[in-house]
């Protein structure tokens, strides 16, 4: 098996192209959206990375970025580091903190995890507050981040350079043992432990790689819109919204999230004059509830359903 | 000469039930040992305590005369000695050699990361277990009882073991697929290879093991010769109470 087959970079390639080529073709508002929709991607990717393949469900997503997020903004805005270091340190930082919620993972599994990954959530929501508000700029958050792109085009291709680049990396990765391993940890983890792999380094292993997307994800997006607010943070729409574009898209996959992320964001901006504020919501739920009956795997299958049979048909 | 693994007086209590009653034996280079008793004696109890799967009350075992009831699972895997499972638990969505492959892999996330999946090595051992070359890319739900017992043994074989602890690996099999996995477990033995063998298929176990000890309610009742075993009359009224 060949890591990288010439099929794929055609796909990866062609990709590449027609986001590359979007600003031509597509208004400059349309393009803000997919700013949001690259982002989201990103952080969608992140969670699929850890949850899509271990099957440890991380409600705590929000605090992984968030911490990306918060770092890079305090290190810059309050001690005036240059986002060249604050961005780095930042992913660090959020790495460090994805071993707070990698511990929990040790002893307990399934829902129980992914609420004690909630209250993770929560508690960052809190602290923030009360903990230094000077830094973190308490209830009202952090205005004024140093943004490093000017206009649409700009901040589009910067979204979209770290969302590709993450996004090949980590397709990349999961084409390795590692991936087939995680993936493995996913259906059956006493089966890797009896197959003489340890479970732990291998949790860890997703956990970081998790947290080193989300704080990346976290701090570009913190330098983009250049002011953070913690309750949009630490927020269950965010974490859902996260959620949701994946399973749509179709998890244990990378293209899965980013279909599901950009589906997910025109949606959203679709329904914004019919359906202001959080009613919004509960269409997206509904859609994703539609489409997790019809199709668990999410709209990634269907379409690669759709492609083999067209291709099958041409033969 | 030194045993390979050594079990003393292992006890294993799970509240008022004792599971492992004070059992002790020694297991040499290239022997074969099976376990055998009626369900519920404790056989797939003390598999778990060698694997370190379950901690054992009391007593200790030792692999290579080193002691390993420290040790997590992993880390006793890589002093190479391993198990089979009685109930087979693939990994549902991998195909066959993928199946294989997380037993082959290292242990080590840089070397997954950089190397490459042995697949030469993959389809050999699945062969080497009589599955087709037409399942190899097949997922374990397109397999038949039989096909999964094989799978579940080359999974085991991937963990590159010196002691194998065979559980159970006969049952649900068709005749020809019994005489195919005995056939192999002997040319494994031929190889070098030393068994720890659980199975309720007595005729089956005989070509392939030197001795036997009988198990009942977690304690030992009759060990020796396979026959000899097999007539004692204790061995003899514990599986009265059977099929
Ligand atoms: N984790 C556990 N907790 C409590 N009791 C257990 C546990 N595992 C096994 N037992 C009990 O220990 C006893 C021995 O079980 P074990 O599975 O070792 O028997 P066995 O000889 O392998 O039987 P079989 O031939 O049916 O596979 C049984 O009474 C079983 O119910
Ligand atoms: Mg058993």
């Amino acid at each position: 098996m060949k890591l990288i087959e010439t099929k794929h970079l055609i796909a990866w390639a062609a990709f590449l192209l027609v986001l590359a080529l979007m600003p031509m073709f597509v208004s400059n508002g349309t393009l803000r959206i997919f700013i949001f929709a690259n982002f989201l991607a990103v952080f969608a990717i992140s969670w699929d990375v850890l949850s899509g393949r271990t099957g440890y469900i991380s409600f705590g997503h929000p605090f992984l970025i968030g911490i990306g997020v918060y770092a890079t903004a305090i290190m810059s805005k309050r001690f005036g580091v240059p986002v060249e270091y604050s961005i780095p340190l930042a992913v660090l930082v959020t790495m460090l903190g994805s071993v707070l919620v990698f511990l929990p993972a040790l002893r307990v599994k399934g829902s129980y995890f992914a609420l004690v990954t909630l209250a993770f959530m929560e508690l960052a929501y809190q602290l923030v507050q009360v903990i230094r508000p000077d830094l973190t700029g308490g209830t009202r958050g952090i205005f004024g981040i140093k943004t490093i792109t000017r206009g649409a085009e700009n901040g589009y291709y910067m979204s979209m350079c770290l969302m590709f680049g993450i996004a090949f990396v980590s397709w990349l990765v999961m084409r390795t043992q590692l991936g087939t391993a995680l993936s493995a940890l996913g259906m059956q983890e006493e089966s890797v432990e009896g197959s003489g792999k340890s479970t732990t380094k291998l949790k860890l292993a997703a956990f970081l790689m998790s947290a080193f997307i989300a704080g990346l994800g976290g701090a570009f997006y913190a330098h983009y819109v250049g002011a953070i607010a913690p309750r949009t943070l630490f927020d269950i729409n965010f974490l859902f919204t996260i959620i949701v574009a994946v399973l749509i898209g179709g998890s244990g996959t990378i293209i899965g999230p980013i279909i599901g992320a950009f589906f997910l964001t025109f949606l959203l901006e679709f329904l914004r004059p019919y359906l202001p504020g959080a009613g919004r919501y509960f269409i997206y739920g509904g859609i994703a509830l539609l489409l997790y009956m019809y199709q668990p795997k999410g709209i990634y299958s269907i379409v690669d359903k759709l492609i083999k049979r067209w291709r099958g048909g041409a033969v | 000469m030194k045993p390979v693994l050594q079990v003393k007086n292992l006890v294993k209590r799970f509240g008022a039930l004792t599971a492992t009653n004070d059992i002790s034996f020694d297991l040499h280079e290239g022997e074969s040992l099976a376990l055998i008793g009626p369900n519920g004696a404790g056989k797939t109890t003390i598999f778990s305590q060698i694997m370190g799967e379950l901690r054992q009350s009391e007593g200790s075992i030792h692999l290579y005369d080193e002691e390993i009831s420290h040790l997590k699972p992993a880390a006793r895997i890589k002093r190479q000695v391993s198990r089979t499972y009685q109930v087979p638990r693939p990994f549902a969505e991998l195909t066959v050699l993928e199946n294989i492959r997380i037993g082959h892999m290292p242990n080590s996330i840089w070397s997954m990361l950089t190397q490459q999946p042995d697949l030469d090595y993959e389809r050999e051992l699945a062969n080497k277990v009589g599955l087709a070359e037409a399942d190899h890319q097949r997922t374990p739900a397109e397999l038949s009882m039989g096909d999964l017992r094989k799978l579940e043994m080359a999974r085991t074989m991937a963990t590159d073991p010196k002691v194998m602890l065979l559980d159970e690996v006969f049952a649900g099999l068709t005749t020809a697929e019994v005489a195919q996995i005995s056939d192999l477990i002997l040319q494994m033995r031929a190889d070098g290879m030393t068994f720890l063998v659980v199975s309720h298929d007595l005729p089956a176990l005989k070509p392939l093991v030197d001795t036997a000890i009988a198990i009942n309610q977690g304690q030992e009742i009759a060990r020796g010769s396979f026959n000899q075993v097999l007539a004692d009359p204790a061995v003899l009224s514990s599986y009265l109470g059977e099929v």
